[in-house]
């Protein structure tokens, strides 16, 4: 995103303009993309002078015995309930270990997933994310996934199933054909510390399963972000995400 | 209170919400609410529907006050964003529409007038007005209509006269140029 694009984007949330799936979208990209969030906490501070010092109006005597009342049995959300409901895979359940052997798909699952929705792409992930696990197991001298992810679309599509290792190591198991025009290369990349921010996994060309060697990083936690960007060959430059995101999702720690 | 202050107040009373306690979002309710009502009635422009939209959101800071991080900024501004978008929705979602009886009309002209009462009231000293003065008027009038009332491109399009597009760009070249003008 260019600095006035994203000034132009954070213009826009601050003053309202956008339906609600942009906000949605531009608030999980608050969660990965720390200069946009800085721009729009900025912006939103300044623009707070409109609001601090508003008259208070008159609050009927009853209000607060009715938000009393409705969250007198009600949960907090966790900050895992937060990252679940961005991803709006609400319906994305852990894998079913009863499942072993049943599904036998062979990867990749792109023609699994062409356009399903809802709860159909949920029954298709926990069969993927079983097979997927479990096949690592099956596979002998691989260790167990530290935690998988789904990464979808920005219409919560499922693109691609990630598993990391405790050893640096994650292996992505694309669900759609990624294009990959000339000149371009797919990038992975997991933002395990905001201060750090995003790290690059590594490269692939195709959207092919692959196996890649991360850099040294600390061990993969659950609701760490995970995302796949599109970058000019060989790689992006600087480091950072450069190119549109493909996909992008939070881990979750398998049941053992 | 000052403002600061009560800025503190809210942050700290948030970090207690977090924690599960229910009496420090009676606290809460109790220094704010008011003015959230304020705030959301220049977007719905019913007392009804504003206390609704502040009555959902102190429902949704209960539930989410564990994602409020006070590294990232004021609990003021967070609540405060919790009610704009929660109003916002409350118009988008036709309601605004629903209700364009002859008097609604005048509350919405209204808006109007509010956006220009609230641009007035902002301190002479303040960043936003020193930047806003240095926009085109077109473009102020745009951006202040879009945050104090609500308003889409649309909205203000009709109102200014002007195709969506220009206000478009009027709304983007102008939140640039504030931008850089605070920076």
């Amino acid at each position: 995103m260019s600095r006035e694009e994203r000034m132009a984007r954070a213009g826009d949330y601050v003053l309202g303009l956008m339906d609600e799936k942009e906000r949605t979208r531009a608030e999980r990209d608050m969660e990965i993309d720390a200069e946009f969030r800085d721009c729009v906490i900025h912006l939103a501070e300044r623009f707070h002078a409109f609001d601090k010092d508003v008259a208070p109006a008159e609050v009927p005597g009853d209000m607060w015995q009715t938000v009393a009342a409705r969250i007198a049995d009600m949960p907090q959300m966790t900050a895992a309930d937060i990252a679940r409901e961005r991803l709006d895979l609400t319906t994305l359940q852990a894998p079913d270990p009863s499942r072993k052997g049943i599904l036998q798909l062979k990867r990749p699952y792109a023609h699994q997933f062409a356009g399903w929705r809802g709860g159909l792409i949920a029954a298709c992930l926990i069969g993927a994310l079983g097979v997927g696990y479990l096949s690592g197991q099956a596979m002998g001298p691989a260790p167990e996934p530290v935690v998988v992810v789904v990464l979808a679309d920005e219409d919560n599509a499922p693109g691609a199933f990630v598993e990391a290792y405790g050893n640096d190591a994650v292996r992505i198991v694309p669900l759609v054909d990624f294009e990959v025009p000339q000149g371009k290369t797919l990038e992975v990349w997991t933002l395990y510390d905001r201060d750090v921010g995003p790290v690059s996994l590594g490269t692939f060309g195709r959207s092919t399963e692959i196996t890649l060697q991360g850099p040294d990083q600390p061990m993969p936690q659950p609701q760490q972000l995970y995302e796949i960007t599109l970058e000019d060959a060989p790689g992006s430059p600087v480091g950072r995400p450069t190119g549109p995101i493909l996909v992008k999702g939070l881990a979750v720690r398998p049941p053992r | 209170m000052t403002a600061d202050n009560q800025d503190d107040a809210c942050t700290l009373l948030l970090g207690r919400v977090a924690a599960g306690e229910r009496g420090a979002l009676a606290e809460l309710f109790k220094i704010e609410a008011g003015r959230l009502v304020a705030v959301a009635r220049r977007i719905v422009r019913r007392a009804d529907l504003a206390e609704e939209a502040v009555q959902e959101a102190f429902v949704t800071i209960w539930r989410k006050a564990t994602l409020f991080d006070p590294g990232r900024g004021s609990g003021r501004v967070w609540m405060t964003t919790i009610v704009r978008n929660r109003a916002l929705n409350m118009i988008r979602d036709g309601q605004r529409m629903e209700f364009v009886e002859p008097q609604t009309l005048a509350a919405l002209g209204d808006a109007g007038g509010e956006a220009d009462l609230a641009y007035e009231a902002l301190p002479a000293a303040s960043d936003l007005r020193r930047c806003l003065d240095q926009l085109e008027p077109v473009r102020r009038r745009s951006i202040v209509l879009a945050y104090v009332g609500g308003f889409t491109h649309g909205e203000i399009a009709g109102r200014l006269k002007a195709p969506i597009g220009t206000v478009k760009a009027w709304i983007r070249r102008g939140v640039i140029a504030l931008q850089e003008c605070m920076s």
